[in-house]
């Protein structure tokens, strides 16, 4: 069967296809990610970590001196606040970054200089961001910071880097971290939704088509009936249904809500491919040969509607990702954790303020994956269609 | 004995409309269809499109359940055999089928579109059969590679080949070749057609060849069915076919042939008119409409209105029933006129096409 795969015409012509190469490409090293991080290369811990300040813009580290001032004074105003009413310096530990472990007093002494320092550079007359004497200054604030919470060195820098690349966001979660294991949480999503809905679709297309009579009616009355309900409709049913339920927090009501209406569009497709094969000579000649319809079916209708079900995968996984992001953001989507949607319904406040890094970042990932599978859609529209040449 | 004998075989199509998606009436594909196929012998059929003789065929190895009438094959009725008590006529009858595209599965290699058969009906033993298949390519000219590959490597008279082989795969008795060479080019017409004769001689096979072109069908077949909106309107031997062809539309289907001797001119003959639709039947012979007979009678049927001079003059029976209108009333039964040749027309005399047999 594999083998039979590998030698097909259609994926030589798929494999010819550069842009389609490039998108295979992407959506592997999606993919990839999505894997390693199911294999617990970041796990949900890491997603809800404090890494940094609240809204701390990331990569390039191009900010305004206003806003490394501002950094500088909620982190040791955070430090304070603990000192003062003596509380564990472990609450304002910032994932792998601690607090350094000087003594009480020595820290007092730290914080107090840098917020003193602080109200003197915040008491300059003008525009900060305009003024190049400010820098150095704030270059000697940021040290009291360093000195407060010990530098991070080697291997553990690095990593704490990598988590401050894109910044954080209200929270202080690391937007990088969060957004790539949303990758998971979208492939995963993607997978499960089109995977059944194709193989679902297809089965009942191809048997309606098949078989006719009640079997063709029942199929017909059944996705009649799902696509007269408005999806939104149904799915906020659904987010309703499953309201207060354990299940209520994991994916599985999104898994329902999509399967139940993305079924459809595979179920009419697959049919009326089924319709036109079952009229033709080659099923014909099975029928001479003694054939059950079970294995006319299985053998000779199905494979040759497999063009259609690698298509429709690929339409309905983007279909998926897409709307996951839309119900979540209208509120009716996963609950808690980190998935696109989540973060880009969280941004709004964050843009209104001009802090665009986690809707970036969320698009971003998306728009890659999803043009990915759009152009693949495509390359395999082209390829495995056995009527085009 | 005869291998097949068809009796009043009857393949109506419903045809379903309005509202409630009701039957409306029928498609009368095959009508009283009546004949005998001896083993051995193969028998043509030939008619204009849709004259129902694909349907014919089809309905022959019950690819289509026959309305009404019987099939036997070898004295056992077939028509009312279950799926599973089919078996052993499926393994015995098989067909080709005439466009080589749409009739080989495209997502299967040669060997498993022949394979597949033989495996279900057990031809041959598991170990033997990749040399079973090898020996079946080989039969059909195809190249022992070939059942690597997929049908789209291939051209279509190789294609055909295929499906020749897939027809013989189970080493049937009996095969329905439907139009097997109308698809391909004339070149290759002529392979495919001598290869046929040759597998007929070596596997020992009865076939029913159907095509719509008169020439093939009298240089390939022993008899010959003539059919016209589903009735068969003559059968004879294909060797008086030229001579004795006594129902006008074979004449006019002779007629139509073009002939490539140029010294050879024959007044030529147009049939006028269409073909009446299958969904709604004329009354008497459907080729009545049309029939030069008739309409060379239609002057002297305005004259009986005021007199019956016609009959003064002493008409043979024959004229009679065509002047009384009998075949817009009634379909003329088959007769037998000699050993052999059967004409469904008021119009033959039973002395011309003797005297052509003995000719």
């Amino acid at each position: 069967m594999i083998k039979k795969f590998l030698r097909s015409r259609g994926l030589r012509k798929l494999l010819s296809n550069r842009l389609a190469i490039a998108a295979l490409g992407v959506i592997g090293l999606y993919t990839g990610i999505g894997f390693a991080v199911f294999l617990g290369a970041i796990t949900e811990k890491d997603t809800e970590a404090r890494v940094w300040t609240d809204s701390y813009p990331g990569y390039p580290h191009h900010q305004t001196a206003e806003k490394r001032l501002d950094n500088c004074e909620v982190i040791l105003s955070r430090v304070m606040r603990v000192l003062e009413t003596e509380g564990e310096l472990s609450e304002v530990a910032f994932a792998e970054r601690s607090v350094s472990d000087a003594s009480i007093e020595e820290l007092t002494q730290k914080v107090q200089a840098g917020l003193a320092l602080y109200e003197e550079i915040a008491d300059t007359v003008g525009s900060l961001n305009d003024n190049p004497e400010v820098l150095p200054r704030i270059e000697q604030l940021e040290g009291f910071v360093d000195d407060v919470y010990t530098p991070l060195t080697g291997w553990s820098s690095l990593v704490y880097d990598f988590r401050l690349f894109f910044g954080t966001d209200r929270q202080g979660r690391s937007i990088l971290i969060r957004g790539i294991y949303s990758i998971k949480v979208a492939i995963q999503v993607g997978v499960v939704v089109a995977l059944i809905a194709v193989l679902f679709g297809s089965v009942l297309g191809a048997a309606a088509a098949f078989f006719g009579g009640w079997v063709d009616h029942l199929v017909i009355w059944l996705y009649s009936t799902f696509s007269s309900i408005p999806h939104l409709v149904l799915l906020t049913l659904l987010a309703f249904m499953f309201l207060g339920h354990p299940l209520e927090t994991t994916l599985i009501p999104l898994y329902v809500a999509f399967c139940l209406t993305f079924w459809i569009g595979p179920c009419r497709v697959i049919r009326g491919e089924a319709l036109k094969i079952k009229e033709l000579e080659y099923v014909q000649a099975a029928t001479a040969v003694g054939f059950g319809r079970f294995t006319i079916l299985w053998k000779h209708i199905l494979p040759n509607t497999s063009h259609l079900m690698f298509i429709n995968f690929s339409l309905l996984f983007i279909g998926a990702i897409k709307s996951e992001v839309i119900l979540t953001f209208l509120g009716l989507g996963i609950k808690d954790g980190a998935s696109w949607g989540i973060m880009i319904s969280q941004s709004q406040a964050e843009v209104l303020n001009g802090f665009f890094w986690q809707i970036g970042v969320a698009t971003a990932l998306m728009v890659g994956l999803v043009l990915a599978f759009n152009i693949l859609t495509d390359a395999l529209q082209d390829a495995f269609d056995p009527k085009h040449v | 004995m005869a291998l097949i004998e068809v009796r009043d075989l009857d393949k109506h199509f419903p045809v379903r409309g309005g509202f409630l998606n009701r039957v409306v009436g029928h498609v009368h594909a095959v009508n009283q269809v009546s004949f005998d196929i001896k083993r051995g012998e193969i028998l043509g059929v030939v008619g204009e499109s849709g004259c129902g003789k694909s349907t014919l065929g089809k309905t022959m190895i019950r690819l289509l359940e026959p309305t009404r009438g019987s099939m036997r094959y070898e004295g056992q009725d077939i028509t009312e055999l279950s799926h599973a008590e089919l078996m052993p006529f499926r393994r015995k009858a098989q067909i080709i089928f005439q466009d080589p595209y749409s009739s080989l599965n495209p997502r299967q290699t040669v060997r498993e579109i022949i394979g597949e058969a033989v495996r279900f009906h057990r031809i041959v033993p598991r170990d033997q059969e990749e040399g079973y298949i090898i020996d079946l390519i080989q039969k059909v000219g195809l190249r022992a590679d070939a059942r690597e590959k997929f049908p789209h490597e291939f051209s279509g008279g190789q294609r055909q080949r295929i499906g020749i082989a897939r027809a013989l795969s189970v080493k049937p008795d009996f095969i329905v070749a439907d139009e097997p060479v109308s698809a391909l080019d004339v070149s290759i017409q002529a392979q495919v057609l001598n290869l046929l004769m040759d597998l007929k001689d070596e596997f020992g096979l009865t076939l029913m060849f159907i095509s719509h072109d008169l020439k093939v069908i009298e240089h390939f077949c022993d008899r010959v069915l003539v059919m016209y909106l589903g009735h068969v309107v003559e059968e004879m031997n294909c060797i008086d076919l030229q001579d004795s062809a006594s129902h006008p539309y074979t004449q006019a289907l002779l007629g139509a042939n073009p002939i490539n001797d140029p010294s050879d001119r024959r007044p030529l003959t147009v049939l006028e008119g269409d073909v009446p639709s299958p969904f709604d039947m004329p009354p008497g012979c459907p080729f009545a409409g049309r029939c030069p007979h008739q309409i060379e009678l239609v002057p002297m049927r305005a004259d009986a209105h005021i007199g019956i001079a016609p009959l003064d003059a002493g008409p043979s029976i024959q004229a009679i029933r065509r002047f009384l209108g009998q075949c817009m009333q009634e379909m003329p039964p088959l007769e037998t006129y000699v050993e052999g040749h059967r004409v469904a027309c008021y119009a033959v005399d039973a002395e011309a096409v003797g005297a052509a047999a003995s000719r």
